[in-house]
């Protein structure tokens, strides 16, 4: 393991009676990068961020936190770990900035500093006209943004964000990416999971996908980011860029709005393509992969689950 | 040590703002305040009515708290009963257990919140006590020695309601069970001691000897007997007797019964209780006393030693107050385990990193 790693998670198991939530996980987080943890529904996305959160405790394995692990030292590793639940709660009858003063009191902070901390952290999230507000009266997304100052309280090292966008409309989306970056850049080590891929793919630097509670090893990942994918080909005249992908002698599927996609093997490959299209004369206005990156890792990973490859 | 309390008290301080402020909370406290003081008037005024000295504000004073003491262990349960599994219902349990707070802290800080809403209620009966006090006739010891049992059994009905709420998954059953301990202990217990003294009897024969005043001459006019008595064939009649005096110990668990005991009580000449705490504490009392299964009531011996009251005795309230012994700290001191043990579980079954989870409930 690198020294920088700040997340250590190895060969994690946890079950709920019959029902075996996270089967094998192992990963690592560095220090100031933005990890995306990615699977579908029920895949054991959120029993993870729970063991990582020092809430649950795993059946086999290890974790370490910032150096600690949870199970024995849940105390260090909470002190290091701000954790953003998929769940919205809040205290409802207690205003914003009473939230964010208490949240810091109860991380041993003095009333001093945890007001001013409450003050910057309303600032930051954008809350500055709601703070005297209960948190009752709160929009969806308004919760959102609480709940990551909440995490950010005691300015944490690990950042778990279960969920962190949904509600959010694409300002606070654009502003959720930015701050994160900008989180990472200062040093902190950020595990974000969410079903919004596209999303995922402009705010992290790596992923761990997870497909029925079992993480897909390095090699498996390559395999499918090698596979060719589809690219989007969008020309001024849909004529032209047809006749010259016949005389190029590629398959291209019939165009529609989007235009039109063809399958091509890596980005070399891909940059051979368009200067041979330019070169051709057509008149390109898009050129670009299909899906994101993570989504065309995720769909192929979970291809090659169901029907039936190794797990 | 210091910081141990901050966290408390920041737990106490965060429970209170977000039930103290609420209006269910400020509607059942004006309630309680109007309920008791018509309770207190309408007491008061009976009495006068009857004629009554200043010395009754102690019975008036007994009633109130009692009248409290109910009030307390009816809302009490509501408060506290859904502490736990409801935080974690609206999804703020897991986000405090992630914070530096112990879920000892978090548990203690949720009893503590919910002793000091209860003791709410007793604040908004002190007007209404204040006034007993004022009219006098209320010992300095009884006033001290209810009030404290008073406080110290709303922290029960809170601890045992925080407890259960962090044992029991769904809010509602966490809050019915706490209103079925409270009626266990406050109705159950006379309804077992009742069926419990009735399941256990005893026969128990009675001899009479009484005087033939048929024969034996002229009535002597200062003794209203026979100048020469003569005892007439002993009668015997046996019957079935329930004894309470094996049961009597399930009482020394009510809340009632505890309070009434703890407090000293006050007699009249007669050696008879001045207020309502002696008249409850009278009755636990007198089911110690064990029936005397062989009485024999000799009328006859008793008239020839020149006995006028016909060898019938009779024992004030006060005697046998004095030869009975107190059970209020036994009570008590059960209601306290109970307390402990259901905080001490709630304790152990909120505790993070999270082995077992209670069935169909999430962490967060």
């Amino acid at each position: 393991m690198s020294a920088s790693a700040v997340i250590e998670v190895e060969s994690v198991a946890r079950s709920f009676g019959d029902v075996h939530a996270v089967r094998d996980a192992s990963f690592t987080v560095n220090a100031g990068s933005v990890t995306a943890l990615i699977g579908p529904n029920g895949s054991g996305k959120t029993t993870l961020m729970l063991m990582l959160a020092t809430l649950l405790r795993p059946d086999s394995g290890t974790i370490r936190i910032a150096g600690h692990d949870p199970v024995s030292d849940p105390r260090a590793v909470r002190s290091a770990m701000g954790w953003m639940p998929d769940v919205l709660g809040s205290w409802g009858t207690i205003s914003v900035r009473r939230t964010l003063e208490i949240t810091g009191r109860l991380y041993e902070r003095t009333q001093t500093q945890s007001r001013e901390r409450a003050q910057q952290l309303i600032e930051l999230v954008g809350l500055d006209e709601l703070a005297e507000q209960p948190t009752r009266v709160l929009s969806r997304g308004q919760k959102q943004r609480l709940s990551l100052a909440r995490a950010l309280v005691h300015e944490p090292s690990v950042l778990l964000l279960d969920e962190p966008a949904s509600g959010l409309d694409p300002a606070a989306r654009v502003e959720l990416r930015t701050l994160v970056r900008r989180l990472a850049s200062e040093g902190v080590a950020v595990l974000v999971s969410s079903h919004v891929l596209a999303e995922l793919d402009e705010m992290a630097d790596s992923a761990v996908y997870l497909e029925r509670g079992v993480t897909a090893s390095d090699e498996r990942i390559e395999a499918s980011r090698a596979q060719s994918r589809d690219w989007r080909i969008r020309a001024v005249d849909p004529a032209a860029l047809a006749a010259a992908l016949k005389k190029l002698r590629i398959a291209a599927s019939p165009p529609d709005h989007l235009g039109t996609a063809v399958s091509v093997a890596g980005e070399a490959e891909a940059a051979q393509l368009l200067a041979k299209l330019v070169g051709a004369g057509v008149a390109i206005s898009a050129f670009g992969p299909a899906v994101g990156d993570f989504e065309h890792t995720f769909l192929d990973l979970s291809r090659t689950t169901t029907e039936g490859g190794p797990r | 040590m210091t910081r141990y309390f901050d966290t408390l008290g920041t737990i106490v301080q965060l429970e209170l703002q977000q039930r103290i402020r609420s209006v269910a909370w400020l509607v059942l406290v004006s309630v309680v305040f109007v309920l008791v003081g018509i309770v207190t008037a309408l007491l008061w005024f009976s009495i006068t009515a009857f004629g009554g000295s200043v010395a009754d504000s102690a019975g008036v004073y007994s009633t109130i708290i009692f009248f409290v003491l109910l009030v307390g262990t009816l809302v009490t349960p509501a408060i506290s009963g859904a502490a736990i599994n409801g935080d974690r219902d609206a999804g703020t349990l897991a986000t405090t257990q992630v914070t530096l707070a112990t879920s000892g802290q978090i548990v203690l800080g949720k009893f503590l919140a919910a002793w000091t809403v209860a003791l709410t209620f007793l604040v908004a009966s002190l007007p209404a006590l204040l006034f007993t006090l004022i009219a006098g006739g209320v010992p300095g010891d009884t006033l001290a020695a209810s009030l404290g049992v008073l406080v110290l059994e709303l922290g029960v009905v809170a601890a045992v309601g925080v407890g259960l709420s962090g044992l029991i998954t769904r809010p509602l059953f966490s809050v019915v069970t706490t209103y079925l301990v409270v009626a266990a202990l406050s109705i159950g217990t006379l309804i077992a001691f009742t069926l419990g003294g009735l399941a256990f009897q005893s026969q128990q024969t009675q001899t009479y000897i009484g005087i033939d005043y048929s024969v034996g001459g002229d009535f002597d006019p200062v003794t209203g007997y026979p100048e020469n008595i003569v005892c007439l064939e002993p009668e015997v009649n046996t019957y079935p007797v329930p004894r309470f005096d094996y049961v009597w110990g399930i009482l020394a668990a009510n809340p009632y019964i505890v309070l009434a005991d703890a407090a000293p009580t006050s007699f009249d000449s007669y050696g008879n209780p001045q207020d309502l705490f002696g008249a409850i504490a009278l009755g636990v009392r007198s089911a110690q006393v064990s029936p005397e299964l062989n009485s024999v009531t000799d009328e006859c011996a008793a008239a020839k030693e020149g006995d006028t009251n016909g060898a019938y005795s009779y024992e004030t309230p006060r005697q046998i107050f004095d030869r009975t012994v107190p059970s209020w700290f036994v009570g008590l001191l059960i209601h306290v385990v109970l307390a402990a043990a259901a905080l001490a579980g709630a304790i152990a079954r909120t505790r993070t990193p999270a082995g077992t989870l209670p069935t169909g409930s999430r962490v967060a």
